[in-house]
């Protein structure tokens, strides 16, 4: 076990030096069969190249930061086991559809203004004072919106999704599904502020259901779902009688 | 932004969508022939409002086409159809929530209510047609 080694194929790009991301091999030690992608990139960073850049945070796949293509999906390098390649190479690149900062790192202003955008937040008409107790919910309540509650913003669904990657005007598999999680919630009431960005032609109806970005969603929220319920819903407030309710 | 600004903000490599994109995953591919099978579909169609317009003298002057080749593109359509509307019934399933008496229905029951649905409706439009050529 000791002398087993793999090797790790990534990307490497230095805006002030490289004209283009470019792959950089590094064979290490596979001496843990628990060893995760995430694990080699740190042995990297430790041992061999400290200069390699990526983002990680918690190892634990609930942070959402470590994302990246592991040998061409979209995966959390902290749950993509080593085990599950070897003894083949793995290729690690940044996020498709994405502007490459350096090495691994990719931009997320984008992702991050679409998500301010559906405002993923609680929305009442009137707050209510914190005197006036806990505003209480049903199982069944909590049970309409849990599944799309999950997602971590890992942005695997939007390197996944072949419609941002041709139009990154699309508002997108993860923010879709977050509104619709807060549209869901007994306790919001902020449907009608969000309705022009969801309802909008970059919004749900850009979507052309590939359905990738449920594939590879780590949490199983389930973006299409969500993204296919909001294009009924959308259609069953214009078209029904009082559907254009709050 | 200003220029000092521009000169020190750090220079990204922009993402570019290789033309090859679909070829990369084989979900990828079939999303597109699933896309791509609504072309022949729409040239049926457009065929069968030229048939239309060609009935119009009555039926002593309508012969339908009737060759192998066409027999065998309305053949490919209808499969092309079938799948379409299977792909389509069974993501209702998945998009309908509805509640009965404050819990949800299964969405197996949606899906086999869908398919009912088209069922009974395949047989009252097949009914229809028969009914009006006799």
């Amino acid at each position: 076990m000791a002398d087993k080694r793999i090797t790790i194929q990534t990307t490497r790009y230095d805006p002030d030096k490289d004209e283009k991301p470019r792959l950089q091999s590094y064979e290490i030690p596979f001496y843990d069969d628990s060893m995760v992608v995430l694990d080699a990139l740190n042995y990297i960073k430790s041992n061999v190249d400290g200069s390699l850049s990526y983002r990680w945070s918690c190892r634990m796949g609930i942070c959402g930061s470590c994302g990246m293509m592991v040998n061409g999906t979209p995966k959390l390098s902290c749950s993509a086991f080593l085990r599950d390649y070897w003894p083949r190479p793995i290729v690690v690149e940044p996020l498709n559809n994405f502007p490459v900062i350096r090495d691994l790192v990719i931009d997320m202003d984008d992702f991050m203004q679409k998500l301010k955008s559906i405002r993923p937040w609680i929305i009442r008409k009137q707050e209510i004072p914190l005197g006036a107790g806990a505003h209480y919910q049903t199982n069944e309540q909590i049970d309409d919106f849990r599944q799309f509650s999950e997602c971590i913003n890992c942005m695997l669904c939007y390197a996944a999704c072949p419609v941002y990657g041709l139009n990154n005007e699309f508002l997108g598999p993860a923010a879709i599904a977050l509104a619709r999680r807060y549209n869901l919630d007994s306790r919001d009431q902020g449907l009608k502020q969000r309705l022009p960005v969801i309802a909008d032609n970059e919004g749900v109806w850009e979507c052309s259901f590939v359905g990738e970005c449920s594939v590879v969603c780590p949490k199983g929220v389930d973006p299409a779902k969500a993204i296919q319920q909001t294009k009924l819903d959308t259609t069953m407030r214009f078209i029904l009688p009082y559907g254009n309710r709050d | 932004m200003t220029t000092e600004a521009q000169a020190a903000a750090p220079r990204e490599h922009p993402w570019r969508m290789p033309a090859n994109w679909w070829t990369r995953n084989r979900r990828y591919f079939l999303y597109v022939v699933r896309e791509f099978t609504v072309v022949p579909i729409a040239a049926w169609l457009l065929w069968m409002l030229l048939e239309i317009k060609r009935a119009d003298g009555g039926p002593a002057h309508y012969y339908p086409p009737s060759s192998t080749a066409f027999v065998v593109f309305s053949v490919i359509v209808l499969l092309f159809s079938l799948y379409h509307s299977f792909t389509f019934l069974s993501l209702a399933g998945v998009i309908i929530h509805v509640k009965v008496l404050d819990r949800p229905v299964p969405s197996r029951l949606i899906v086999l209510s869908q398919f009912a649905l088209w069922a009974v409706a395949s047989v009252v439009v097949g009914f229809v047609l028969i009914w009006f050529a006799r």
